[in-house]
């Protein structure tokens, strides 16, 4: 038997980041390749056929701390390879480690950090909401974050044909968006630009105007993983960098949730929450927006749901009185008593302008911080404490 | 060969064929490292009878004769060492060194984490399985941190050779973690891990885990700080990261949750829950798509339960995070039977018992470069600006 050794088969094909992931089928292969030298399980160990098939359960180890024992396993470290029991191309390697710039809100300190803006036309913002809108790096961003990182997106003429924007190896800072002409894709399987006249390896596709490319140098920074080239003269492209692009992220999250942890500390029934708790709820607060006119809780409708106004007017009626009983601005808050019960509520809460609300459910809260009714008896809370079913009190 | 086997270190008599084989290998390994060293180490002569004391001074690295590397990462390389000087007794201890070259450190701007990584190493030093940090010192080029010898290797290599674990073996492994995470982020106060993966947990010689590599870890805000509990950079392993990380939402001590979640996926199954060549391929899987389990191997019921609780997007839901905290994960179904006490005292040995014959025995490990791929220059310029960062070392 050939010993296949206690150094990981997989151990040098271990890459950094994630570029040289692209060669995978190697590693597929060499696991295929070990195998045959392997020592095959025995037929005599009980659970022989089973293991053949599945690719092996291999290691019975016993939690309870007896010995192991040696009756019912096979002699081989690796069992049979089985395509059944195994993702094929997964690559078995050690996994590198991948860190952004570390970044901290300006909130912190005394620095002042406000976005670059670069305008834009309509036209050029539309095209550009499309060609970024369904990538799972903008698709979750708020309309305030949207609009700052269309506006960072700074124009880049690339006049001639043949120029290299970014380059298979090279460390990646910016992202792409094309606006105008078109750019080929080429790979070269060692992972980087080589010398020569095909150092830039296959072509293996082109990108035309509305498409984007080196999302990923968004995240960290890592090598780019093919080199990517203009086609034709006079070429278009918008390109972003990642502090930029994760500053903004970072800023306005940050503004967000200092603001939520602000407005939380204003409600009575929740004054006793540690700086710590309100943060973890400002975590769960869910983000909504509506029309002037909405009603956004219904009198006598159950009430699971507690909202703080982020933004905008609204104003409470009681049914039979065309006069509002109260008017909410922002970082007021109503509803705080579904967080305690059920009751219908005792009010309809309609928006006189646009607004935006944050909405915690009753749930995410006890989910969380377990029943409010835990969290009031820690303080001799004197606010309202509600006679089961009565009318939930406007004024707080 | 099955003589061989029989050492006085911890292995059990009926010992498992499948150790007895990694055992075979190793010592295969092992031998062939001998010959290299023996080649490129002269032996050492001058002795002197004074103590090895590495908490009585700041040390140098003229201290320590470097047996061989046991890993490298993007800046950093952990050495096997032992002192240069001391009493035979002392010569013959073995460390492990983490050498991180200060020019890489700033080249990918680390700086931050490395101030981190030293604290809390201090911070959380004694915890049973979390390795164990001694000292810290630097000198021109280099920063060193001082760590307990972990003879059994990486995790990572006992689950790519044995395929996968069976549920008692990853219940053994996830139960050691949960009191580790436990630990950091409970009684520590808002210690974030942040890089959980089977490459960074090391099998002791009795077979239990420790903990290494706090590159990324971070004291947050907590209970008693004012601090906000969230931080924004984005740190960790494609295949292990939190979707809130991802998507750069500010993240907690719950990316750990997630990213045990993960693990005990992987240690199942042989592989993680969302994977691809293309790491902006894992990114989107982990944003948009629930996890989904193999026919083969088929889970029990509970470990499909803990690993989709663990894993879930929304934070008011995730297992670990929701109020109760570790304490809930620890009585969770799958950790049915579990004596907690007993896990944290470690009375019972690990499923996998390493195949160690002495103490400095680095056959468990694999074999890395023993240079630098980069050597730049940490010019008077440099060491002007940024030396104020190391100062803690």
């Amino acid at each position: 038997m050939s010993n296949p050794g206690f150094t990981s088969p997989f151990g040098a094909h271990s890459n950094p980041f994630g570029s040289a992931r692209l060669d995978t089928s190697s590693a597929m292969q060499r696991v295929a390749e070990e195998d045959e030298n392997d020592t095959v399980t025995s037929p005599t160990t009980p659970n022989f056929g089973q293991s053949a098939q599945t690719g092996g359960s291999t290691f019975r180890g016993p939690f309870g701390g007896e010995d192991g024992g040696s009756e019912s396993h096979p002699p081989s470290v690796r069992s049979p390879v089985n395509s059944e029991g195994y993702p094929a191309k997964y690559n078995f390697a050690r996994r590198t480690s991948v860190s952004a710039e570390s970044l901290k809100p300006v909130g912190d300190s005394l620095d002042n950090w406000s976005p670059p803006v670069h305008p834009k036309t309509p036209e050029q913002l539309e095209r550009l909401q499309t060609a970024i809108g369904g990538n799972f790096l903008f698709s979750h961003l708020d309309d305030e974050q949207s609009s700052q990182v269309l506006g960072a997106l700074v124009e880049k003429p690339i006049p001639t044909k043949g120029i290299k924007v970014i380059t298979q190896g090279d460390a990646g800072d910016f992202f792409y968006v094309v606006e105008k002409g078109s750019f080929d894709v080429y790979v070269n399987p060692s992972g980087s630009l080589q010398p020569g006249p095909d150092g830039m390896g296959q072509n293996v596709g082109r990108i035309e105007a509305g498409g984007s490319f080196g999302e990923l140098a968004l995240m960290y920074n890592a090598p780019r993983a093919a080199t990517v080239i203009s086609a034709e003269p006079n070429c278009t492209l918008w390109a972003l960098d990642r502090v930029t692009f994760r500053r903004i992220l970072m800023e306005s999250t940050f503004a967000r949730r200092r603001m939520y942890e602000g407005f939380l500390e204003e409600v009575p029934l929740l004054s006793s929450l540690t700086p710590y708790e309100r943060s973890k709820i400002a975590d769960a607060l869910e983000s909504q927006k509506f029309p002037a006119g909405h009603t956004i809780i219904r009198e006598g409708d159950p009430g699971y749901e507690f909202y703080l106004l982020e933004a905008g007017e609204a104003v409470a009626y009681r049914s039979g009185n065309d006069t509002p009983v109260k008017h909410y601005r922002k970082g007021d808050f109503f509803g705080e008593l579904a967080l305690l019960n059920d009751a219908p509520r005792a009010a309809s809460v309609v928006s006189q302008t646009e607004v935006k609300v944050a909405r915690l459910g009753k749930n995410a809260f006890q989910r969380l911080l377990g029943p409010v009714e835990g969290i009031m008896r820690r303080t001799q809370y004197v606010g309202v404490q509600p006679e089961p079913g009565a009318p939930e009190p406007m004024e707080t | 060969m099955a003589t061989t086997v029989a050492h006085a270190q911890a292995v059990p008599p009926g010992l498992h064929p499948l150790q007895a084989a990694a055992l075979r290998a190793a010592q295969q390994q092992q031998q062939q490292q001998k010959q290299k060293q023996q080649q490129q180490q002269p032996p050492h002569h001058d002795v002197d009878n004074q103590p090895f004391d590495p908490t009585s001074r700041k040390l140098t690295v003229h201290d320590f004769v470097r047996v061989r590397t046991l890993g490298t990462g993007t800046f950093a390389r952990v050495c096997l060492v032992r002192p240069s000087h001391g009493t035979l007794e002392d010569r013959n201890k073995v460390y492990a060194l983490k050498i991180l070259r200060k020019t890489e450190v700033i080249r990918l701007k680390q700086l931050d984490h490395v101030q981190h990584e030293r604290q809390i190493l201090a911070d959380v030093r004694g915890h049973p399985f979390i390795t164990n940090f001694i000292t810290s010192f630097a000198d021109h080029d280099f920063l060193y941190m001082l760590l307990d010898y972990v003879p059994g290797g990486e995790l990572f290599t006992y689950l790519r050779k044995l395929r996968r674990f069976d549920e008692d073996t990853t219940r053994f492994y996830a139960a050691e973690i949960v009191l580790v995470l436990e630990h950091l982020h409970e009684q520590q106060g808002g210690v974030a891990y942040r890089d959980m993966k089977p490459e960074n947990l090391l099998l002791d010689a009795d077979g239990h885990i420790k903990l290494v590599d706090f590159g990324f870890a971070k004291r947050l805000g907590n209970r008693e700080s004012g601090h906000p509990v969230e931080t924004y950079t984005l740190c960790g392993t494609p295949e292990y990261l939190a979707p809130e990380v991802i998507q750069n939402k500010g993240h907690t001590t719950a990316v750990d949750w997630w990213a045990l979640g993960v693990l005990i996926y992987e240690f199942l199954t042989g592989y993680p829950p969302f994977w691809h060549q293309n790491p902006i391929e894992i990114y989107k899987q982990i944003i948009e798509k629930p996890v989904v389990f193999p026919q083969t191997p088929a889970l029990s019921e509970p470990a499909k339960d803990i690993i989709r609780q663990l894993c879930t997007v929304d934070r008011s839901r995730r297992l670990g995070n929701v109020s109760g905290g570790a304490a809930r994960v620890k009585a969770h179904p799958f950790f049915d039977g579990v004596d907690w006490d007993a896990v944290y005292h470690k009375r019972q040995r690990g499923p996998i018992i390493p195949p160690i014959r002495h103490p400095g025995d680095a056959s468990c490990f694999d074999i890395y470069p023993e240079e630098d791929a980069r050597r730049d220059e940490y010019t008077d310029d440099m060491k002007a600006k940024y030396d104020e960062y190391f100062k803690d070392f």
